[in-house]
């Protein structure tokens, strides 16, 4: 297996060999790679692979069964997901999750829960910094819409949204915690190939303003298009990892994806 | 626009001692108005987090029966020798300590139950609503058990040794009760609006995503439990020192089961629903009193529940909402076709 060099050289996140099964289920046997600064790292794979559990785990949403998760070497193994979301790793979900009974613009300001410092007893006795706060998380939830080009949506239920824009707001509630590493899962999975093209622009721009991205995906254009690199899991373990170029002719992946072809034909 | 209803709102309800001479419709009016604080308290808890407490009458009672013994005094054999003596303390002191006793139980409940959700924090409060009753009916050295606590002292309220006013009637406890109630709901409005409001909100609507933006579930669900609770204890309170008299049946499921169709027939998560459906449940009994059978009350009282739920499965004050919405827009709509042509 080839290891990339990269040019970005702090390792933002670093996963080293975590395993977990669900009963007798192994869904991950043994999982390791690291995403450096201002990369943009895509974990893809056939279903069922562990994509999704991998995300899980280092969200702390699941608790692995062995094996390390360091962040800017601070270990989150063990950690509950509001801690991980502390240290910014904030993910986005497979599932189309936003707070359906809410506004688009209240949607983002719970996603700045933390940029917020109010204590309950000041805001029960009203003091003048808490509208102060409020105004400033509001303008900040205004710049946020902005930059995902849903600012004409904001005062609308996130439940009257299109799937498209419902797709934005979610990765627009994960850019309000502030994240330095962004985990995005299947963020594009149900956009027609012109919104794929306009996200994929989004993602640029979010990854240039300075937070690394680990993708999720499986739609290949945005995957190979986007990442600066690419790793492949297949039943629980990696089996590739590279440049999207390498990724495209290893014959591992297509095997993974296509099955073994009858080669003497 | 809703700044003038709420004004509006407000001088009605100061208004209504000034020419209501019937001290009956004022009593009712003061029960009423003490189930809707503890409405207002479930909201929080049910509308706003999404959690179902069926024990909320716990609370409530905890506060009625601190409130009374701290205003009475009592005294406590704790081994053969030493006897623990309280002295009777002023009605004000009394309150605040039912408030804080209720609070205090509502951060152990919050501790305990919210590692768990849904049906089984349900059966949590339920069974913790039925340990405080059986409790209150047992340990009769400190309750007097059903032979119930009597004499408690009004509220006082005025500067000692100066100029003091014991609430014997009425039209004071009137207003004392909405004192309270506009303070509660001055208090739940702040904390909705605010970023832990959110925070709570952001629990009921998708646990999961709220937690991925950094939210402590449990901390923002026990925050929420103990203001919840130390708001019902604040109504027990009040209802301890109108009425003068408690005893064990305070803790009756029947009241919780009020509170709830009070908030759920109003409009749960909203600031207005648990005042609406608490003034349409606490004056409906006795409204059907003066022309209905007994068994008749009843079964109006059931047909109307079921009737809200049905056609208004959100609550009255959303389903208001939502009609003048929809009707200012067809306005404005039409509006725009007159102009168009």
């Amino acid at each position: 297996m080839k290891t990339v060099k990269s040019d970005m050289s702090e390792v933002l996140l670093n996963v080293e060999n975590i395993a977990i099964s669900f009963g007798g289920l192994v869904a991950i046997s043994d999982l390791s790679f690291n995403v450096h600064k201002g990369e943009i790292v895509s974990l893809i794979g056939p279903n069922g692979a562990g994509k999704t559990t991998a995300f899980n785990i280092i969200t702390g949403f699941l608790k692995p069964n062995s094996g390390s998760i360091t962040y800017r070497d601070k270990s989150l193994t063990g950690l509950a997901a509001h801690q991980v979301a502390k240290y910014g790793v904030v993910r986005t979900f497979q599932k189309t999750s936003v707070f359906d009974g809410n506004t688009v613009i209240e949607n983002i300001m719970m996603g700045l829960h933390l940029n917020g410092r109010c204590k309950v007893w000041e805001v029960l006795l009203g003091l003048p910094r808490v509208s102060i706060e409020n105004t400033r998380l509001e303008e900040r939830a205004l710049e946020i819409l902005d930059l995902v080009g849903l600012s004409n949506r904001a005062s609308d239920m996130a439940s009257d949204l299109a799937y498209g824009e419902l797709r934005l707001l979610e990765v627009a509630i994960a850019l309000a915690a502030e994240p330095a590493l962004l985990l995005l899962d299947e963020p594009a999975s149900g956009m027609n190939p012109s919104e794929t093209a306009s996200f994929m622009k989004t993602v640029s721009k979010i990854r240039d303003e300075g937070t690394t991205i680990l993708l999720v995906e499986h739609d290949m254009r945005m995957v190979m298009g986007i990442s600066d690199r690419v790793v492949v899991l297949n039943q629980g373990e990696i089996i590739a990892s590279g440049t999207p170029k390498e990724i495209q002719n290893n014959p591992k992946v297509i095997h993974a994806y296509l099955g073994y072809g009858d080669e003497d034909a | 626009m809703s700044r003038w209803i709420s004004i509006l709102w407000l001088a009605f309800l100061f208004s209504i001692p000034l020419w209501m001479i019937d001290l009956y419709v004022l009593h009712i009016l003061i029960n009423t108005g003490i189930f809707v604080i503890a409405a207002m308290s479930l909201n929080l808890l049910l509308g706003y987090t999404g959690q179902l407490s069926l024990g909320h009458v716990a609370f409530f009672g905890i506060g009625a029966y601190v409130s009374a013994l701290v205003s009475l005094g009592f005294d406590l054999e704790l081994t053969d020798t030493y006897t623990f003596v309280f002295d009777a303390k002023p009605v004000w002191i009394a309150f605040l300590s039912g408030i804080i006793a209720a609070g205090l139980f509502g951060w152990l409940i919050g501790r305990v139950a919210f590692k768990v959700r849904g049906a089984y924090f349900v059966i949590v409060t339920i069974s913790f609503a039925e340990v405080v009753r059986l409790v209150s009916l047992n340990w009769i050295d400190l309750t007097e058990g059903p032979m119930a606590l009597n004499n408690i002292q009004p509220f006082t309220l005025g500067i000692p040794n100066l100029w003091e006013m014991t609430l014997y009637q009425k039209i004071p406890n009137y207003y004392l009760v909405l004192v309270v109630a506009i303070v509660c709901y001055i208090l739940i409005r702040r904390l909705v609006h605010s970023r832990i409001g959110r925070a709570m909100i952001g629990l009921r609507e998708n646990e999961p995503l709220a937690a991925s933006v950094g939210v402590n579930v449990t901390h923002y669900l026990v925050i929420a439990t103990v203001i919840s609770a130390a708001m019902a204890g604040a109504a027990g309170g009040l209802y301890t020192h109108y009425f003068r008299i408690i005893d064990p049946d305070i803790f009756l499921f029947i009241y919780t089961v009020t509170m709830v169709i009070m908030v759920v027939s109003g409009g749960k998560g909203t600031l207005a629903g648990p005042i609406v459906g608490g003034i349409i449940f606490g004056l409906l009994p006795e409204i059907l009193r003066e022309f209905a059978a007994p068994e008749m009350q009843w079964i109006i009282y059931g047909i109307a529940m079921i009737l809200i739920v049905f056609f208004l499965p959100d609550g009255i004050v959303p389903a208001l909402k939502n009609w003048w919405k929809n009707h200012r827009s067809k306005r404005t709509d039409s509006a725009e076709m007159d102009a168009g042509t």
